[in-house]
């Protein structure tokens, strides 16, 4: 007996250990992955019930923060600028997850990165909860403008700082009220998202950086700069001829200038005319398909951009289908066919030739502090991509300039200061063949002699007419506007390292 | 040995647990939004005072008994009782499962010291055994009495006698540990015949006969009550004593086939086993946001992923994700709060008794005590065992109660009972080796 007796202790001590092992994996080892279960709401819960801190823009307007509320979660998101910032915000929901700032930066915001774990060892007997305030590049006024502007069509502007990348501006209609989608009463938030989604304008998605439209003629930056770089094309040749007409093979539709007019000659003339026939021959015979496809991904096409913002599509320019198709790549080179791009990525484009051809990464987070207001993380400025060299951005800066002072962008330099130098380039892209189009600018300001401090894309969707024309009148006068904004010094002295004081 | 001093070690332990306990639940009453009032009077009385009552009644009543058993009880009992305040309260309809507890605790206490008070030799208890083994059978079928038994939470265990609710089940296996020592025992010689078939070496099918009447009651059990866990148990029990009492593992062998296939065949022909088999994730599965099934099994696993190392704190997680966590689940909420170390920290407390009931049974002079012993701590270890293991998800999960920690009144009672008789078995072999020890003394002088 005394032997099964002993037998059996040594069986219970084995069950036992195996047991404690399978603790051991369910708490260390298999932790992580249990707590990322998409059916583990745990940590959504406790994010919901503890404080999180706020996001402001750099000029001092709070766009979301935790009020005190009487339900189970003791407190409630809120976001005073309604739908102003609701596509950079985004929101922060208990069902519906979360967006935007709210979900790029959730654990700055919960207090939660190692920054914070390495304070709070500081405070182990200090009653204080550690939490992190956002605060964005993105400017309060220079926003108001851009909704003002757009006027309630349906479109996008983008505003940023080429030197650094930080976004000044990212608005695009039509928006939506976080506060909805963040509501306790779950059945109520479900209800509004159902209605947002199924909404067909998809109000919840940002326009800037999650939806793409062909570019049109602002492509042609891009085509320019292969021309340049892979096609020896100088500001003094070639001369392309002045035709009405230009057919890259013998087969496939020919193309043609905006209201069937002629025209031609050297780079600076066929910008600021913004000459279908002369960039299409530009594109098939001196950049070629390679070169284009070349500076494409050069200046990001086919890529993430990589903005602290969830959710972005990434631009396209159709590599494999211009490869061996003159006509298509002639469509290809004036931003039609299937080119397609990001409001983002095109203000990205006038950012490259403002920036000395560098794009810089894109982003919204300025800095975070905590409680205390120290700073416990600050984005610090990168290299994205090179798009071209610095004499090539030399080149088509004053070809862009040029463009505002003698050509299609001539509204883009309406009501700034004659000591501002701008450049710019407008786009109408034709849809299907629809009489009407979307209005496309990008461009660039900055105090004579020295380098630009802010690059801008707008974009005003499906607009009547098919013409030239359009993208100028109807987009140059928005960007000229946002421009403006985005020249005045910000509200809070602090945050002037971004803009420069055009008055002084 | 000196056997007096056990008495102190107990009392010295008991401080220990005690301070533990009281900690705990000061602990688990500081967050700002604690669930749990800081009532400490009546709380010191019932972790405090109870075991310190069946202490003073252990010096009475078996004085030389071992010294571990009560406090491991005392501090598991106690830790139980603070998780049950604190998770019955963070409800936001509290069921006062608390106030009842506490109740549980007291009569499991009294139902301790009425056993030693009863019991004063354990080898009296052999005369009993076929009586034990009638009440043991009538008590674990009764749930299928009509109009007495209840089906909750899908099983059939529960039996309402006017205003009183209680398991039989958790009584019936301590009866059933009595009549299995006691007809092993006595039968053991027979039992332990063996005839060659072939190479193999097996007992002779004319004795088979109890092993298969024990198979079949646990079958019945299985299909009947839809409760594995009891029915596991149950045989596990008898399994093991046939083994100890013949010394015959062939019995072991033949047993676990034996259950396995009865198993498989109340899984196969009957739809309700398959049913509760195929909820062996947990009854309650609740679904999620998309839709998604979510049992309780996972919501243990994320309750006890969330643990970590230390846990999150007493009163700092959310252990009432998980359905009806104060009876099988509530060692999910235990490592989720007080992590890893918390939860081996019960692992090991459940070890010591283990060893210290074993150890007893090694010890014990009568077969009859060496069986029982065996069969009780087979029955606290082993039914520990297989409740966590489902909660860690090593086995599938079985729904019986943690012994000492769960909520539950039968179990509680029916558990007190258990330590009072090994405890009382253990203070019989000091008792017998004092009175050696005189005898030889005695033989000495003259």
């Amino acid at each position: 007996m005394s032997k099964q007796i002993r037998n059996l202790g040594v069986f219970l001590v084995c069950c036992y250990t195996a047991l404690f092992l399978q603790v051991n994996r369910l708490t260390v080892f298999q932790a992580k992955e249990l707590q990322n279960d998409p059916r583990n709401n745990r940590q959504v819960v406790r994010d919901f019930s503890r404080p999180r801190g706020t996001i402001e823009t750099v000029d001092g307007v709070v766009l979301a923060q935790s009020v005190e509320s009487d339900d189970r979660f003791k407190l409630q998101r809120v976001y005073p600028t309604k739908d102003l910032f609701a596509h950079v915000t985004g929101f922060f929901a208990f069902q519906l997850g979360s967006a935007g700032v709210e979900k790029t930066y959730n654990d700055a915001l919960a207090g939660r990165t190692l920054n914070f774990s390495l304070k709070e060892l500081g405070d182990l007997f200090v009653d204080r909860e550690r939490v992190g305030n956002v605060t964005l590049s993105l400017r309060n006024d220079v926003q108001e403008v851009a909704r003002e502007e757009l006027a309630g069509r349906n479109g996008s502007v983008v505003a940023l700082d080429p030197r650094n990348g930080e976004i000044l501006a990212l608005y695009s209609n039509p928006s939506y009220d976080p506060n909805v989608l963040a509501n306790h009463d779950f059945t109520a938030a479900a209800a509004a998202s159902d209605e947002l989604n199924n909404n067909p304008e998809k109000p919840t998605r940002a326009r800037t950086y999650m939806e793409r439209k062909p570019p049109g003629s602002t492509f042609k930056i891009v085509t320019a700069t292969a021309g340049i770089e892979h096609g020896g094309v100088t500001a003094d040749s070639p001369s392309y001829p002045v035709q009405s007409e230009y057919r890259a093979a013998s087969f496939g539709q020919p193309i043609g200038n905006f209201g069937g007019g002629s025209c031609g000659g050297t780079l600076f003339v066929i910008l600021q005319e913004s000459c279908n026939t002369a960039f299409a021959q530009m594109g098939v015979e001196n950049a070629t398909a390679l070169g284009l496809t070349a500076s494409a991904s050069d200046f990001g096409f086919n890529a993430s951009v990589p903005i602290d913002l969830p959710g972005g599509v990434r631009s396209v320019w159709p590599t494999d289908k211009v490869a061996n198709d003159p006509p298509v790549l002639a469509q290809s080179s004036i931003g039609q066919n299937e080119v397609s791009a990001t409001p983002l990525q095109m203000a990205l484009v006038a950012a490259a030739v403002a920036n000395g051809g560098k794009i810089m990464v894109p982003h919204v987070m300025r800095e975070v502090r905590d409680g205390q207001q120290d700073v416990v993380d600050r984005f610090d400025p990168e290299v994205w991509t090179t798009a071209m060299t610095p004499d090539t951005a030399e080149l088509l800066r004053q070809a862009m300039i040029s463009v505002v002072t003698d050509g299609t962008a001539r509204n883009l330099d309406n009501g700034l200061d004659g000591n501002i130098v701008v450049g710019g380039k407008t786009g109408t892209a034709q849809i299907g063949n629809e009489d009407s189009s979307h209005a496309w600018i990008i461009g660039f300001a900055g105090p004579e002699g020295e380098p630009p401090t802010v690059a801008v894309a707008v974009i005003v969707e499906a607009q009547p007419g098919v013409s030239e024309q359009t993208g100028g009148a109807v987009a140059a006068p928005i960007a000229a506007a946002v421009l403006k904004q985005a020249l005045t010094a910000p509200a809070r002295p602090d945050a002037g390292a971004t803009a420069t004081n055009s008055s002084g | 040995m000196n056997y007096a001093s056990r008495r102190t070690t107990e009392l010295g332990l008991l401080v220990l647990g005690s301070m533990f306990v009281v900690g705990a639940y000061l602990l688990a009453s500081l967050p700002d939004d604690s669930p749990i009032p800081t009532k400490v009077g009546p709380f010191l009385g019932i972790t405090v005072g109870l075991p310190l009552a069946a202490h003073v009644a252990m010096r009475r009543l078996a004085p030389q008994a071992d010294g571990m058993l009560l406090p491991l009880a005392s501090l598991l009992n106690g830790l139980g009782y603070v998780f049950i305040v604190r998770l019955d309260e963070a409800r936001d309809a509290p069921r006062g499962l608390a106030g009842l507890q506490s109740l549980w605790m007291i009569l499991g206490v009294g139902a301790f010291v009425v056993t030693l008070m009863v019991v004063r030799d354990a080898r009296k208890l052999e005369r009993y055994r076929y009586t034990a083994g009638l009440v043991g059978l009538v008590l674990l079928l009764m749930p299928l009495l009509p109009g007495l038994g209840q089906v909750i939470h899908g099983s059939r265990i529960w039996v309402s006698i006017g205003p009183v609710n209680f398991q039989p089940g958790e009584f019936a296996k301590l009866a059933l540990a009595v009549f299995f020592a006691g007809y092993l025992i006595e039968k053991r010689e027979l039992l332990a015949i063996n005839r060659a078939f072939g190479p193999f070496s097996l007992p002779d099918p004319k004795h088979l006969g109890p092993v298969l009447i024990a198979w079949a009651v646990a079958l019945v059990v299985m299909v009947s009550q839809r409760d594995l866990g009891s029915s596991l148990l149950f045989f596990t029990l008898f399994l093991v004593l046939l083994w100890v009492a013949t010394e015959r593992a062939s019995y072991l062998v033949v047993g676990i086939l034996l259950f396995s296939g009865g198993a498989y065949f109340a899984y196969q022909s009957f739809g309700h086993v398959r049913e509760r088999v195929e909820l062996w994730g947990g009854f309650w599965a609740l679904i999620g946001p998309a839709g998604e099934k979510i049992t309780q099994i996972d919501q243990a696993a994320f309750a006890m992923a969330d643990g970590a190392w230390a846990g999150r704190g007493l009163g700092l997680g959310t252990p009432t994700n998980i359905p009806v966590v104060e009876s099988d689940f509530i060692y999910a909420a235990i490592v989720e709060e007080l992590g890893l170390f918390g939860g081996a920290a019960v692992l090991i407390a459940f070890l010591l008794m283990i060893g210290a009931g074993l150890r007893i049974a090694q010890q014990a002079a009568s077969g009859f005590e060496r069986l029982l012993a065996t069969g009780l701590t087979t029955l606290l270890g082993f039914q520990a065992f297989i409740i966590m293991a489902g909660v860690v998800r090593l086995l599938p999960l079985t729904g019986v109660t943690l012994p000492f920690i769960s909520y539950g009144g039968s179990s509680l009672l029916a558990n007190y009972v258990l330590l009072a008789l090994l405890l009382r078995i253990s203070d019989d072999i000091a008792n017998r080796q004092s009175a050696q020890l005189a005898a030889h003394q005695l033989t000495e002088v003259v």
